[in-house]
């Protein structure tokens, strides 16, 4: 039977041979089409019925890993006893259970134990923390630090800054630096929140960017993290040679508003980069920087439409008073829409009598557009 | 001698055409291989993304939604009531009433407390004369700003005034009736937000037919694959062109247009490239070309992006004379696109765009359906000299059959592995369905209203602004039809 079968094939080649090459292309190219649609709908079936069988699998597991956590966690007798939470013990029974070495189980726990920790914090936060200590499975968490795939990496990396686990700073600087920027992202929101000492060392050796997206995690972290000793910013602004830590940098203290950093701040007025300059003014802006105005009005004229534009919104918060009728000649003879509508904006944020009688002056003055601009400026309704 | 030129001319053809063929049956390939890459990156990027990271963020760009209406008044109000739920810090939603006849602004007036403004905005794009500008006197409404219009017979225009009334720095394009996802302006920031080197312009994801899907006050409530067939083979038609089409595209920078339903753009690179075109049929490939050209005659390493989450439903032509109407234009767009740029082709000085992205349009977009329509009528001419060798033909014809069967079934595949967004295996089986009867049935119709639009644009015949009878979405409270401009 096998020769019979052997023969056909050769006979098949032979006459397959005698093609010409484009029907050979053709024939060839209909059995890869035909088997790989047959290998893309068994994917589609594996998918869906790997996808039930996963939720099948958590919503058996599930409701386990919960009672053991209410059990031994929430409901534990020795909360609110003053008792340290490191000399609670679990029922070493309740952890035994086999089904906590199945390698999915245990992924499951970590990740109902970090649900569980961003809802509860204080003692219970803590008896969450020693719970994941306790069943080892922050071996698990610096296992996949190993991996050399990033996501994994990512994945420890988060794990272990959940349950509040040190990472030692020789594995985890260097990740701060990693060329792969989601790797580096997580690794620098980690270090700030794990870093006891210098929470803001990357800083220093940060040779990569810090991206936008990147930032916002970061600044959310760095602004609502517990305990976190804020640094003078002004630091990384006078010394970093990272734009983008220093437009970080910038931000922050406008956040915390650290008047102490307003002169590095003015240090980069004189900046060759026009998109810094403006996110310094901006920053002078926000922390009012009254020592500022002066020297902003000085480089007003050389600078682009975007630092201009910076400099009117900072005077309005700056508000000094001083400048006054530099922003009524800006609004009055500016031949660009955006500088007239700031300058507007400026004189009106003043609100002192100076400047509502000026506000007045110019609607009786000034030509139609002109006037619609200070309507606009003048409307509650109309926030921007 | 006429014998020989005929061969010559046979030969000639039948190469070209082997040749145009090959070419792109490679360059599917290469897509199914890229997207599939791209696509893998993202879910990997997704799985520890926390967007709530950006909700409450003073960091937050912000977004200014504009949607344009023109005679909505049966929907507007949840239209409206949609789009002020996504979930982010910083954006506006503007309604442009396109000059409507029916009560769409009346009813808008009443039901959000609106009252006319002094309204103060640069004309940076011209655009037809603006009525007012209306605001909500409940600060629950703070974030909506109506604009009224007279009617400019294009959606362009509309969105141009958009665009000059836009307070922030980049403004998200869509239809009012679309269904959009309360994190669409969270998943499409973020590629502007996360490029390394480049200004990312441009970012689109995917869309998909909400004929079927239900739908309570404009929300999203069930996603179901369309029962009609002809919005069927658009499911299908979407997913293989955004799954598996653009996040190929997507992978190397050459993205062909961002969607008019649903694209974020970057405000400052629109205006500075004029913004749309009101005398476009295809404004949102036009708008993708002008930008492209702005950033390479400015020098500006620019991107335009693609994610593969479906975060827009809209409902597709279920009438064949509409989806005619809307198929011709899209054909009178495209020809009138490669007119207006034809400087870009082979061009070097617009790098992908000049090298990949106009000539991919111009050969495998634009000439498909006549190389196809061409290729019939040769076919033709075999089989009445009876010069066809059958055996060989069909083998060609089954080749072709299948290789495009196994594209769009690894568009679904694509699909199914980002996200299972039908929840029952008939969903699943009735779009797998349309993938084999697709080339018999629809692909026809494509070719044919095609061939119609290149010959009306040719012919100069005017276009009529017709009324869309849509049907609404399953659901609860509206099953009337609808009118809108298409």
């Amino acid at each position: 039977m096998w020769r019979d079968l052997v023969d056909l094939l050769f006979q098949a080649y032979e006459q397959f041979s005698l093609l010409p090459l484009f029907i050979e292309i053709a024939l060839a190219f209909i059995v890869i089409a035909i088997l790989a649609t047959i290998v893309a709908y068994s994917a589609i079936m594996y998918k869906r019925y790997k996808s039930y069988v996963h939720d099948k699998r958590v919503a058996f597991i599930s409701p386990i890993i919960e009672e053991m956590i209410t059990e031994q966690v929430l409901l534990n007798e020795k909360l609110g006893m003053d008792v340290p939470t490191e000399d609670i013990e679990f029922d070493p029974a309740a952890l035994a259970n086999k089904i906590y070495k199945k390698p999915f189980v245990r992924q499951i726990l970590i990740e109902t134990l970090i649900a569980y920790r961003k809802n509860f914090r204080g003692e219970v936060g803590e008896l969450l923390r020693k719970l994941y200590i306790d069943m080892e499975l922050q071996k698990d968490s610096f296992s996949k630090l190993k991996s050399v795939r990033w996501e994994k990496k990512i994945k420890a990396v988060v794990e272990l800054t959940q349950m509040d686990i040190s990472i030692s700073d020789v594995t985890i600087l260097p990740l701060t630096n990693s060329t792969n920027p989601s790797l580096r992202a997580a690794a620098r929101n980690a270090y700030v929140q794990l870093s006891k000492n210098e929470p803001f060392k990357f800083f220093d050796i940060a040779t990569e960017p810090l991206l936008p997206w990147d930032q916002l995690e970061l600044f959310k972290i760095i602004t609502t993290t517990k305990d976190i000793a804020i640094p003078n910013f002004s630091r990384w602004v006078s010394y970093s040679t990272n734009k983008s830590i220093i437009s970080f940098c910038l931000k922050l203290i406008a956040h915390y508003d650290q008047q102490s950093a307003i002169p590095a701040v003015m240090e980069l007025l004189n900046n060759k980069d026009h998109y810094f300059r403006a996110d310094a003014i901006s920053c002078l802006g926000k922390l009012s920087a009254d020592a500022a105005e002066e020297k902003m009005v000085k480089i007003y004229t050389h600078q682009p439409l975007n630092c201009q534009i910076e400099i009117l919104k900072a005077m309005g918060s700056i508000a000094s008073g001083r400048n006054l009728e530099f922003l009524k000649s800006e609004f009055l003879y500016s031949s660009n829409f955006d500088i007239r509508m700031n300058a507007a904006r400026a004189i009106i944020r003043h609100n002192t009598q100076a400047s509502r009688l000026m506000v007045e002056e110019l609607m009786e003055m000034t030509y139609e557009e002109n006037q619609l601009i200070i309507k606009h400026c003048l409307n509650p309704l109309i926030k921007y | 001698m006429g014998a020989t030129f005929v061969e010559y001319a046979s030969v000639f053809f039948e190469t070209t055409v082997f040749l145009y063929g090959t070419v792109l049956l490679l360059i599917y390939a290469m897509l199914a291989v890229m997207s599939f890459i791209n696509i893998r990156l993202f879910l990997r990027k997704e799985s520890y993304t926390d967007y709530k990271v950006i909700v409450g963020s003073p960091l937050a760009p912000g977004i200014s939604v504009i949607a344009p209406a023109f005679n909505e008044g049966l929907t507007i109000i949840s239209n409206i009531r949609s789009l002020l739920t996504f979930d982010y810090p910083n954006y506006e939603v503007i309604i442009i009433n396109d000059g409507s006849t029916d009560d769409t602004l009346e009813k808008v007036v009443n039901e959000f407390s609106l009252v006319k403004v002094d309204f103060a905005y640069d004309i940076k794009l011209s655009a037809k004369p603006v009525r007012g500008v209306y605001k909500s006197t409940d600060e629950a409404y703070a974030k909506l700003v109506i604009v009224d219009k007279e009617n400019g017979k294009s959606k362009a225009d509309a969105t141009n005034v958009g665009i000059n009334v836009a307070a922030y720095p980049y403004f998200l394009c869509t239809d009012v009736d679309c269904i959009l996802h309360d994190q669409t302006l969270q998943m499409l920031i973020r590629p502007m937000m996360e490029e390394e080197n480049k200004r990312v312009i441009a970012t689109g994801a995917t869309l998909r037919m909400a004929n079927s899907c239900e739908v309570d006050e404009g929300v999203l409530i069930k996603i179901v694959a369309p029962k009609p067939l002809l919005a069927r083979f658009q499911e299908l038609e979407y997913i293989r062109s955004f799954v598996l089409g653009k996040m190929g595209w997507s992978y190397i920078n050459a993205v062909p247009n961002v969607s008019g339903g649903l694209g974020m753009f970057d405000k400052e690179i629109a205006v500075k490239a004029g913004g749309y075109d009101p005398a476009s049929f295809g404004e949102d490939m036009e708008l993708r070309m002008r930008m492209s050209r702005y950033v390479y005659d400015n020098k500006i390493d620019a991107a335009v992006r693609y994610i593969p989450t479906t975060l827009c439903w809209t409902e597709g032509p279920t009438s064949l004379k509409i989806f005619m109407r809307q198929r011709t234009r899209w054909a009178r767009g495209l020809l009138q696109l490669m007119q207006a740029h034809k400087k870009m082709l082979f061009n070097p000085a617009y790098g992908r765009v000049g090298l990949i992205v106009f000539p991919y349009n111009f050969f495998f977009e634009l000439l498909a359906p006549v190389i196809e329509f061409l290729g019939i009528i040769y076919y033709i001419f075999l089989i009445y000299f009876g010069l066809v060798n059958w055996p060989y033909a069909i083998i060609l014809l089954i080749f072709v059959y299948t290789y495009s069967v196994m594209i769009s079934s690894l568009s679904v595949l694509w699909d199914q592995l980002t996200f299972q967004y039908y929840k029952t295996w008939r969903d699943v089986v009735g779009i797998i369905s349309m993938v084999f009867i697709e080339m018999l049935i629809y692909h026809p119709l494509i070719v044919v209203f095609a061939l119609r639009g290149y010959y009306f644009h040719l012919s100069n015949r005017t276009h009529t602004w017709g009324n869309m009878q849509r049907r609404g979405f399953k659901k609860a409270t509206d099953n009337t039809p609808k009118a809108a401009t298409t």
